[in-house]
């Protein structure tokens, strides 16, 4: 019984805590699920531990001087907790970290070959780009023109399509969403939306904009102050109040939107 | 104006030139993986020259054999060097690995010293000293003959750079932690980096060598090679070569016209100069990266 609950899940992270320079507790037991397939939120406001969780789980904690202190984290059945994140990526697991970060010296194209396994064949490499581009046509476009010069929304897409080329089965992102207007984060998205479907990749999102988000993932967590306060179904997080007011509500967070926010939320720390 | 005689200072003062670009490339490829100026660059320049000499006149090898294997083990050392030493510093401030770089530096030639002693050996590579005329120039024949082996190492590293891993060398230098994310192995990169540096020393130390005799000397070619990688923005192959050019020709030309006004030594000067105008009015030199704004 308990060996099917596991196999049904890619990613198993089982109360987690992580120290920055072994004082700060970022944070405090967090327990998450990520179901073979299936599309997983991580919501939650500023600072609240989203990033600190994937990094967890990618392994690229330690280059910010940052260790797991507490707990385990399964991925495929097999535990992670201490692999370095290069063995983590030949596994399938690839974060796609905050600020788009793209090669913004390299071009679109030389972005993906530097993502490319040193195992990969090169008629493979050429199948992965062109399926890529089929992904992102933006992207096909401006192949060779140089990354740092692209729009935010095609240096997104870089950023995911760069992730793609390591050909993970479970996919992180981090704040996808930032900074861009509301039609590029519907496209991507619903690029998202369509990958997963078509070839049963996992997905963790991370997002501030829980709106969008709860739109195309099935389960969510909210997590604040380091810890889960949250977990439910799209569905049911949707319909929750506290998030209907906090997340989804007003739109654009006026000032007295916020403070209401913080003295509220309190209720989920007690 | 005597037009040959500007010419052959020109020309000769290129080929100079070139030959500090050769050790300039070496400069480049570590910057560009770890934004650090290596300045145990001229120590390894030294290291490479003496590794030939102990493989060919010690062990007596054929120079034909020496040279590559001697490429080999300064390969290896590069990469030693990295999972030693670079490593630990990981994250650390950048100035902490330059100092880095010096104490090595420091540590090289003390271990050349300590183990060749100080008296200068010559490379003896054969080449004839007999200048080559060319029309009415007067060309010498190892400074021809290390001009032409950096270019063979820029198109070679034009090359490279476009293959899979010289972009995922490329790929490090823009951005580690992005690096990390996709799996690419940052710090094999960097030893990656030393190692090809290393080969580069080997090379510069063979031809410095047979111009200026092997010993502890040689290690001072990283002040005019610094000059050149600076001047031609530290992280540009191409910037290294044409700034050595530069370089090479002011120097020859601007000291045959100086030194009679100074009574000698314009030529540090003019080194001097270029460095320290570099810095001011163009930091980021002929070809060096800036960085670009976010859209
Ligand atoms: N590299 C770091 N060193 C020290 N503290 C950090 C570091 N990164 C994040 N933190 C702290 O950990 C907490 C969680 O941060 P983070 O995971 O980035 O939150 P989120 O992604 O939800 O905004 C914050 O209090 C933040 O200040
Ligand atoms: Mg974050």
């Amino acid at each position: 019984m308990q060996e099917k609950a596991q196999g049904q899940s890619i990613l198993s992270m089982n109360s987690i805590e992580v120290l920055y320079d072994n004082v700060m507790l970022a944070i405090k037991g967090v327990s998450v699920q990520v179901p073979k397939g299936g599309m997983v939120a991580l919501l939650g406001s500023n600072g609240a531990g989203k990033s600190t969780t994937l990094k967890a789980i990618s392994g690229l904690l330690k280059a910010e001087r940052g260790h797991i202190s507490r707990g385990e984290i399964k991925f495929d059945g097999t535990d992670i907790t201490e692999m370095l994140a290069q063995k983590r990526v030949e596994m399938g697991i690839c974060h796609v970290i905050e600020g788009r970060r793209v090669f913004e010296h390299l071009t679109p194209d030389e972005n993906l070959t530097a993502a490319a396994p040193m195992g990969m064949s090169r008629s493979e490499l050429s199948v992965q780009k062109d399926k890529i581009y089929d992904y992102f046509p933006r992207l096909a476009e401006r192949r060779n023109s140089q990354a740092g010069y692209l729009s935010g929304g095609e240096q997104q897409m870089l950023a995911i399509g760069r992730a793609l080329v390591t050909q993970p089965s479970l996919l992180m992102l981090d704040e996808p969403s930032l900074g861009l207007a509301p039609f590029l984060v519907a496209e991507i998205f619903g690029i998202l939306q369509k990958i997963n479907r078509e070839e049963g990749l996992s997905v963790l999102l991370v997002e501030q904009n829980a709106l969008a988000a709860l739109e195309i993932v099935s389960e969510g967590y909210l997590i604040e102050n380091g810890r889960v306060v949250m977990h439910g179904t799209a569905e049911a997080l949707k319909s929750n109040s506290d998030i209907q007011e906090f997340y989804l509500g007003g739109g654009e967070g006026t000032n007295f939107h916020n403070v209401k926010h913080y003295s509220r939320r309190k209720r989920w720390l007690s | 104006m005597d037009w040959v005689f500007l010419s052959e200072l020109a020309i000769n003062g290129a080929l100079t030139g070139l030959l500090y670009s050769l050790f300039a490339i070496g400069l480049v490829l570590v910057y560009k993986a770890s934004s650090v100026p290596n300045l145990a660059q001229g120590g390894l320049t030294m290291v490479g020259a003496y590794v030939v000499l102990a493989l060919a006149r010690d062990l007596g090898m054929p120079l034909w054999l020496a040279i590559p294997l001697a490429a080999v083990v300064m390969f290896g050392l590069g990469f030693g060097i990295e999972r030693v030493a670079l490593r630990r510093l990981a994250g650390r401030p950048v100035v902490m690995i330059l100092m880095l770089t010096l104490g090595l530096d420091i540590f090289l030639r003390g271990t050349t010293l300590a183990i060749s002693g100080g008296t200068s050996r010559s490379m003896e590579l054969g080449v004839s000293y007999e200048p080559l005329l060319l029309g009415d120039i007067f060309i010498s024949r190892i400074h021809l003959v290390g001009a032409g082996v950096a270019l063979a190492l820029f198109v070679a590293f034009i090359v490279f750079f476009r293959t899979r891993t010289g972009i995922k060398l490329r790929a490090i230098a823009d951005d580690y932690m992005a690096s990390w994310s996709v799996g690419i192995s940052v710090e094999r990169g960097v030893g990656l980096s030393w190692a090809l540096a290393s080969v580069v020393a080997v090379a510069a130390g063979v031809i410095w060598g047979e111009i200026q005799g092997v010993d502890q000397a040689l290690s001072l070619l990283l002040l005019k090679g610094l000059t050149v990688a600076v001047l031609g923005g530290l992280d540009s192959i191409l910037g290294a070569i044409v700034a050595g050019i530069i370089l090479g020709v002011i120097e020859n030309v601007g000291a045959e016209f100086l030194d009679p006004l100074v009574g000698g030594g314009s030529r540090e000067l003019i080194v001097a100069a270029v460095l320290i105008l570099t810095v001011m009015i163009r930091p980021h030199g002929l070809f060096g990266r800036h960085d670009i704004e976010r859209v």
